[in-house]
Order: structure tokens, then C-alpha cells, then sequence
């Protein structure tokens, strides 16, 4: 139990050691599918509005949105503000490839979601081998963020267009869309769940601490932090492709930085950054919110603003970890010394 | 060929002064501000606002140019604080997400209270021949004021007391702090110094283009992307950096076309990042 | 004149330096010696003000400078000069040197005497400090400490990549300052320069001080001759 909330709260603060338990999945699987057990219920209340599921449907693909930037972000470190453009590279691309050169859904599908994918690990790549530190990575990803949004808006225009290939199958319709969406939503967390058990997970962890200590105990660093691109990639780019699918059109305001990144920043960071279900947690809670506000239109967007805000200066490691803390506090060190012992070059002046 | 070089002068001045704001507050205190195009679009506003109460015109760009500074000092009062207790890469994250959650508010706020009001200064008179090239009158003046500023500027740093101050935060912060130097003081000044030209660039922008409550999100990314490649925390960079990009929007723009200019310009950006990720002439770690 | 009690600092929640406490009284000259990793960085930069102790006292003519940031001590009159130089590479000689009388406008008396005292850095004024030599750059950092006129100097291994004779060049300047009744503590690893100029000093050694007396009963404390004079 203790192990799987460990698992769950992604905190090992037990003194440091890893403690490697029992290498049974269970601690794994069970809240995996507790979360997929109470989220197949939705439809049973939801069913009824399609507007609803649509809002839920929708919800489940930022709740994989939120995966794929966890794994990227919250393993490794890598600030990639271009989730919505990996995530429209699946999206657009599996629409063109199915409906302009006439492949079959799911080979294109495959094929965008490999783009995508190797996009990702592109932009870690080069990120790595030039050293870009978290901010030039940000920027750069950005970039590729803004050109993306900017060569979409020339293909098919600001309204997007119509996805012929998939029409009429069950992909359109609500109910089966939704346990679709969620299928992949449980997919892409076993998938990082079984990342961060294995070696490469705690080959994560080290880097994440400490990039240079790792780095002399001899993880690859650059080979972990492209796996955990291509991987988030991936998770990202089949994420679009199968909302866009469920949507039955591709538009560039669904995949853009305002609409997509800033969201998904704020679910993660409310969830918990490098957590296992954090990502779960802010897209749930962030879907219900945002459909409770739909009526406020634009304000909306201040919303948002003052969520980032308020998030980052006082939860900045999110509600499950602060839970986590809460509940194992018995079994935690003695704490250290306030974070501002921790930086000792402070020298304020007002 | 020529209209185009002095098209893309004019536009480069505007671009300088635009980035020096946000790369001298970044190469002074480490902290990267997001929300300084809607600093800008919020000084238009007052001076909107101003015009609007019947005040002048110049009393109202008054107006506006107070509000920037106001604007600049309440960054560094509020979210600057909590900012300010981290060091290197953990300030510029913190303050990039702070900003940028600042930024959406106003924005946002600003959409969805005044979704059509936008800022507009005409310049009597018609057009004016400038070394041969027709170019609005509008322009004229507001690259004018921007050489003005820019030139200003210049002298502050290199000739006062104030401005060495300033260059030394800048250099090295430890070393201002050994000769007496508060950083945290200095970087305040450029706070609201960078709000008052974040109001300039407004007003002379809304002389030549209307400033609508969406520019705001467009400047920064302007700003931004003429920082990187003229170096972040450099002055001349920021001037020559916004020189050589507006001359190349220009080309691009008049030959391609508006969106690929925009791509051009992001690709430029990205370049400079990968090759030199210190910009230009900017401070090398 | 300076009154340190009981300061301990250090980094990440880890005290490097313990309970120190030693003084330096007007117009002496003290010395705190100690091997590499000893703390005398860390002892330096939590009195200048750079590192925020973590408990102790700082006491600078009867005023507590504990817990000010460092741009206010220096203000009070306590100059100091790093053991990294913090230099601003892109400036000039002059520049550094207006800079260190900062807020105040240079004294033309300091100035020439911080040139008479490196006539290096006279013919140099235009030069950028990034493109000067590192014994140039040791004299810049201390003519800049010098221009606020401090009352005390603290110098960090003001020596370090020193060529010997330059290394000498710098303690006789030191040897003029004090004549001129500048009050000097310097922490040092080359120890026969620093006993040569000092009256006492304080052994420090993993950030604790094992010793303390005068010069002279320091030079012939055989502990003290093994581990920093080389002398078996």
C-alpha cells in the first residue's frame, strides 16, 4: 500500500534509499485501473448531454496531453512548450496522410504518431547536444510551437478542415469515443508507470536531482532524455490523432499554445509534476472547472493566468505530492532546513 | 530595394527598442518578463483612455508613459519577490511562469472588457520623402521618437554614473554588490524603466499601426525573438539585433509574404539559439 | 575593529565553517591561514556579506554587520576583495575604479594613489578587464576595493595565480597601505608572504580555528611549520 502511494506520490523520500519492494505490478496496476474503473463510470451520467461527452472526451485527451508532457517534463527535466504541435503533428498529419495520399486510417495514424514522435526526440536531441539549459529549451520549443501553428494556418486555414477517413465508424460517435480516449489514457499511464519502475525510470530520477552526478555515474544522460522525448512524443502525437479523430475535423486552435500548453501546464503543475496520476488529477479537476466557467468566455484566459500564478509560488509541487507529505510525514527525515537555508547567496534588499 | 531597407529600418528601430526593455532587465536581474507586450498594450489603454476624457493627445502619451513606469514597479513589488530569492535557471523559470500567468490575466481581462478598443495616433500632414522613399508621416515621427530614445539611452549608459551602475549589475552581481551596489535596487530602476519604454513602443507603434488589446502576446514574441538573436542582457545587441531583424522582415515580407516572414524571423531565432545560444553580443557565461 | 563571534556558514544546510570567532583590532594586520577546503572562503564571504550565515555574530566598529547584504558593509567601510576577483569583464580599468568609490564621486587623492601603487593599471585605463593579465586583474580588484577608502581590508588569496614576483609586488603594496594606516586581514595558503605583512594570525582548519598567536609564535610552532611552511 505504502509502496503504491510512493509510487503514486512519486516521492522516494525515505531516506534516499530506493526501496525496492515487492517487483510485483500491483502497486502499479491497481491504481491504474481504479482510475479507469471510476472514470468508465462517467458515461452512465454523462451520457445523456452530448455537449458533455464531448467535454469529457475532451478532458481525456488532455488528461494524455498531461501524460505524454509529464514524461517529457516531469522525468527529465525538459521544458517542451510545444505539446500542443507534437500533439498536431498527430493530428494534422494522420488527417492528411489519410484523407490527401489515401492511406488507411490506422497506418496513418502509425505514421503520425512515429513523426511526432521523432520531432520530439529531435528537439531533445538537439537540445542535449547543445546544452540548452531548461529556458533555450523552452524557447526553442516554442519556436517550433509558433512556426508549427503558423504553416497549419496556410493548410486548410484558420477553421481547420474536415476529416473524411474514419467517418461514420464508431470513432465519431460519443460513448465509443470516450472509452476509446480512455483506453489511451490508461495505456500512456501503465506505459510511464512500467518507465518509472524500470531502470530507466530511476536512471530519470538521477538526472533529474543531479544532471552532473548522474552524468559521472555514468547515465547517459542525452540517451535518457531523447527516450523520454520520443516516448512523450508518441504519447502526445496519438493523442491528437485520436481526438482529432473523435472530433472529426483538425483546426489550428486546437492545438495551440494558449489553448493547449498553458492548460496542460496548469493541470500538471495542480496534479503534480512527475507524479504518476498528478496528470490525472488536473485534468479532471481542471475539465470540470473549465466547463463550470464556459461562460465566461474570455475570462477564462484570466483565470488560467491566476491559476499559474497562485500554483507556482505556493503548490508549486502540486496537490499529490503535498498530500503525500501530509500522510507519510511520520515516516519522513527529519526535515531540512527551509528551502531559503538552501541558498545561501540570497542577499535580499527591499 | 531602397523602400524596402528603410521600411525595414523603421521597423528595426521599433524592433530595438521593443527588445532593449526586456533583454536589460533580463541580463540585470535574470528575470525574463512575458508580460511586457501587455505592459505595453495596458499604457496604451491609459493613454486611450486619456484621449477619451478629452485630455490632449501629449498629456495623454504622458498618461501612458506614467502608467508604464507604474506598470514596472508593481512587476517588481508583487511577483518579483518571491522570484528574487532564487538564483539562475530557477529564477528565470519562476519568473517566466509568473509573468507568463500575469500576462494571460491581462490579456484576458483586457479581450473580454474591451474586445474592440484599439489605440490609434494620427500624424497630421501627408507623406515624406526620406532619402528618396515615401514613407507615412506616422512613421516618420515614430521612428523619429524611437532614435531619440534609443539614443538617450545610450548616453545614460555609457556616460552616467548611473548607467556604469547599472552595466556593472550587469557584468557581474556579485562585484556591484562589493562596490556598494544594491542589484535588487537597480534592477527595480530597469523595472520601471522598462515599463516606460514598453509605453513608448506602444505609442509609437499606434502611430504607425493601430495597438489593439491583442498586440500584446505579438510584442513579446517580438521582443523575445530579437533578444535572443542580439544577445540577451545587451543593449547594442538588442539595437543591432532589431536592425538586422527588421531589415530581413522587410525583405521577407515584401517578396514571401506576412506569415513567412514571421517563420523566417522564428527560424532566425532558433538559429542563433543553436549556434550561439548568448545571442549575438551578448554576455558569454 | 572587527569582532567575529561564533559565525558559522555554509551551504545547502551544511556549516563548512563552525563557531569561529576571532578579531582584528585598528591598524593590525591578521592573517588566517589554512589549507585548500580549510573554509577561509566561506569564513570571508558570510562576513563580507556575500553568504548568509548561519548563526554567529559579525561585529565592525561596535556595529553589527551580521545579517546586512553586502553591498551595505562595504558601505560601512569594510572593503573586500574575493578570492574569484568579480570583475566586470567588459569594463575598463577606469570604469572599475569610478565604480569603486560608487555612490560617491572618486576621491582624486585615492585615485592617484591606487595608480602610484600599480602604475600597471595607470597606463592601462582604457583597457577592458577581461583582456587584462591575472596579476593586472588581482591589482584591479584591490585598487577597486581601494577607491571606497575602506577602514579595513579583506583580502581573499589575494596571491592566487600569482607569479611569485608579482605575488611579492602585492604584499609590499599591502606592507605602503598599512603604513598609511589601513588595516588589513588577509586570508592566505602561500603563508611566508602573509607572515611576512601580518602581526597575528589564526590558523583555520576544517573550518575551525586550531591556532591562533602572533607571527612569530605561529613561524615557530612546529605544526605550523610542517603543514604551511614547508619546513619538515
Amino acid at each position: 500500500m505504502s509502496d503504491g502511494f510512493a509510487i503514486a506520490t512519486g516521492t522516494s523520500e525515505v531516506g534516499g534509499v530506493e526501496r525496492r519492494a515487492s517487483r510485483s505490478l500491483i502497486p502499479l496496476i491497481v491504481p491504474i485501473l481504479l482510475v479507469g474503473a471510476v472514470l468508465s463510470l462517467a458515461p452512465i451520467w454523462l451520457g445523456e448531454s452530448r455537449v458533455l461527452m464531448r467535454v469529457a472526451v475532451r478532458g481525456l485527451a488532455f488528461a494524455s496531453y498531461a501524460v505524454g508532457f509529464n514524461l517529457i517534463f516531469g522525468s527529465t527535466g525538459q521544458l517542451f512548450l510545444c505539446v500542443g504541435a507534437l500533439a498536431g503533428v498527430g493530428g494534422y498529419g494522420a488527417a492528411l496522410l489519410a484523407d490527401e495520399a489515401g492511406w488507411p486510417l490506422i497506418p496513418s495514424i502509425a505514421a503520425a504518431v512515429v513523426i511526432a514522435s521523432l520531432v520530439g526526440g529531435l528537439l531533445s536531441y538537439v537540445a542535449v547536444r547543445r546544452s540548452l539549459g531548461v529556458i533555450f529549451t523552452g524557447i526553442v520549443t516554442l519556436i517550433f510551437s509558433l512556426t508549427f501553428l503558423n504553416v497549419v494556418h496556410q493548410i486548410g486555414g484558420d477553421a481547420g478542415f474536415a476529416i473524411q477517413s474514419g467517418s461514420g465508424t464508431f470513432l465519431r460517435s460519443a460513448t465509443p469515443s470516450y472509452y476509446l480516449m480512455l483506453g489511451l489514457v490508461l495505456v500512456c499511464l501503465l506505459v510511464h508507470g512500467l518507465l518509472r519502475r524500470s531502470h530507466i525510470g530511476w536512471g530519470f530520477r538521477a538526472l533529474r536531482d543531479n544532471e552532473v552526478a548522474a552524468e559521472l555515474a555514468g547515465i547517459n544522460v542525452a540517451r535518457y532524455r531523447v527516450l523520454a522525448a520520443l516516448i512523450g512524443a508518441a504519447m502526445l502525437g496519438l493523442a491528437g490523432a485520436l481526438f482529432a479523430q473523435t472530433r472529426g475535423r483538425v483546426s489550428p486552435t486546437s492545438y495551440e499554445f494558449a489553448e493547449v500548453d498553458v492548460l496542460v501546464l496548469v493541470m500538471l503543475a495542480f496534479g503534480g509534476i512527475g507524479t504518476l496520476l498528478g496528470p490525472i488529477l488536473g485534468a479532471i479537476v481542471f475539465t470540470i472547472v473549465g466547463e463550470l466557467m464556459v461562460d465566461l468566455g474570455l475570462l477564462r484566459l484570466v483565470a488560467h493566468g491566476a491559476l499559474i500564478i497562485a500554483l507556482f509560488l505556493w503548490v508549486p509541487r502540486g496537490v499529490i505530492p503535498t498530500i503525500g507529505s501530509a500522510l507519510t510525514k511520520r515516516r519522513r527525515r527529519r526535515p531540512t532546513p527551509s528551502q531559503e537555508a538552501a541558498l545561501p547567496e540570497r542577499v535580499e534588499d527591499v | 530595394m531602397r523602400a524596402t531597407i528603410v521600411d525595414g529600418l523603421a521597423l528595426g528601430l521599433r524592433f530595438g527598442l521593443l527588445a532593449a526593455g526586456l533583454t536589460l532587465v533580463y541580463g540585470l536581474g535574470g528575470v525574463l518578463n512575458l508580460a511586457y507586450g501587455q505592459m505595453a498594450v495596458v499604457s496604451a489603454m491609459v493613454v486611450l483612455f486619456g484621449i477619451d476624457a478629452g485630455v490632449g493627445v501629449l498629456p495623454a502619451i504622458g498618461m501612458g508613459l506614467v502608467a508604464g513606469a507604474v506598470l514596472g514597479l508593481i512587476f517588481d513589488l508583487t511577483l518579483l519577490r518571491p522570484v528574487y530569492r532564487r538564483q539562475g535557471e530557477s529564477r528565470v523559470l519562476l519568473s517566466l511562469l509568473l509573468s507568463l500567468g500575469a500576462a494571460f490575466m491581462v490579456d484576458g481581462y483586457l479581450s473580454w472588457r474591451y474586445p474592440f478598443r484599439s489605440l490609434s495616433i494620427q500624424i497630421a500632414g501627408g507623406p515624406m520623402n526620406i532619402v528618396g522613399v515615401r514613407l507615412g508621416r506616422g512613421v516618420v515621427v515614430a521612428s523619429g521618437i524611437t532614435i531619440v530614445v534609443l539614443a538617450l539611452l545610450f548616453v545614460l549608459f555609457r556616460f552616467t554614473a548611473l548607467g556604469r551602475a547599472i552595466r556593472s549589475v550587469i557584468e557581474d552581481e556579485q562585484g556591484a554588490q562589493l562596490v556598494g551596489i544594491s542589484p535588487r535596487r537597480m534592477l527595480r530602476l530597469m523595472l520601471i524603466l522598462s515599463g516606460v519604454l514598453a509605453a513608448i513602443v506602444a505609442v509609437t507603434q499606434a502611430m504607425v499601426r493601430p495597438v489593439t488589446v491583442t498586440t500584446g502576446f505579438e510584442l513579446t514574441v517580438f521582443a523575445l525573438i530579437v533578444t535572443v538573436v542580439g544577445g540577451l542582457g545587451s543593449f547594442a545587441g538588442a539595437f543591432l539585433g532589431g536592425l538586422g531583424l527588421g531589415i530581413i522582415w522587410s525583405f521577407a515580407a515584401s517578396h514571401i509574404g506576412n506569415f513567412l516572414s514571421l517563420v523566417i524571423l522564428l527560424g532566425a531565432a532558433a538559429i542563433t539559439i543553436l549556434i550561439r545560444p548568448s545571442g549575438l553580443l551578448g554576455v558569454k557565461e | 575593529m572587527l569582532e567575529v563571534s561564533g559565525l558559522s556558514a555554509g551551504y545547502n544546510g551544511n556549516n563548512v565553517v563552525h563557531d569561529v570567532s576571532f578579531h582584528v583590532n585598528e591598524g593590525e594586520a591578521v592573517m588566517i591561514i589554512g589549507s585548500n577546503g580549510a573554509g577561509k572562503t566561506t569564513l570571508f564571504r558570510a562576513i563580507s556579506g556575500l553568504l548568509v550565515r548561519s548563526a554567529g555574530e559579525v561585529m565592525f566598529q561596535g556595529k553589527a554587520i551580521s545579517g546586512l547584504p553586502a553591498h551595505r558593509i562595504v558601505r560601512h567601510g569594510l572593503g573586500f576583495v574575493p578570492a574569484e576577483r568579480h570583475l566586470f569583464p567588459r569594463m575598463t580599468v577606469e570604469d572599475h575604479l569610478y565604480l569603486g568609490a560608487y555612490p560617491k564621486r572618486p576621491d582624486p587623492e585615492t585615485m592617484s594613489i591606487v595608480l602610484d601603487l600599480f602604475p600597471r593599471l595607470a597606463e592601462r585605463l582604457r583597457q577592458r578587464a577581461g583582456t587584462l593579465s591575472g596579476g593586472e586583474q588581482q591589482m584591479l580588484a584591490v585598487g577597486r576595493a581601494l577607491m571606497s577608502q575602506p577602514r579595513l581590508l579583506v583580502l581573499d588569496e589575494p596571491t592566487t595565480g600569482l607569479a611569485p614576483k608579482l605575488a611579492a609586488e602585492a604584499y609590499d603594496a599591502l606592507a605602503m597601505l598599512r603604513g598609511r594606516g589601513l588595516t588589513v586581514l588577509v586570508a592566505e595558503q602561500q603563508v611566508p608572504l602573509a607572515m611576512a605583512l601580518s602581526d597575528r594570525g589564526y590558523v583555520l582548519e576544517n573550518g575551525v580555528i586550531r591556532m591562533e598567536g602572533s607571527s612569530a609564535e605561529l613561524a615557530e610552532n612546529p605544526e605550523v611549520q610542517r603543514a604551511y611552511l614547508g619546513l619538515v
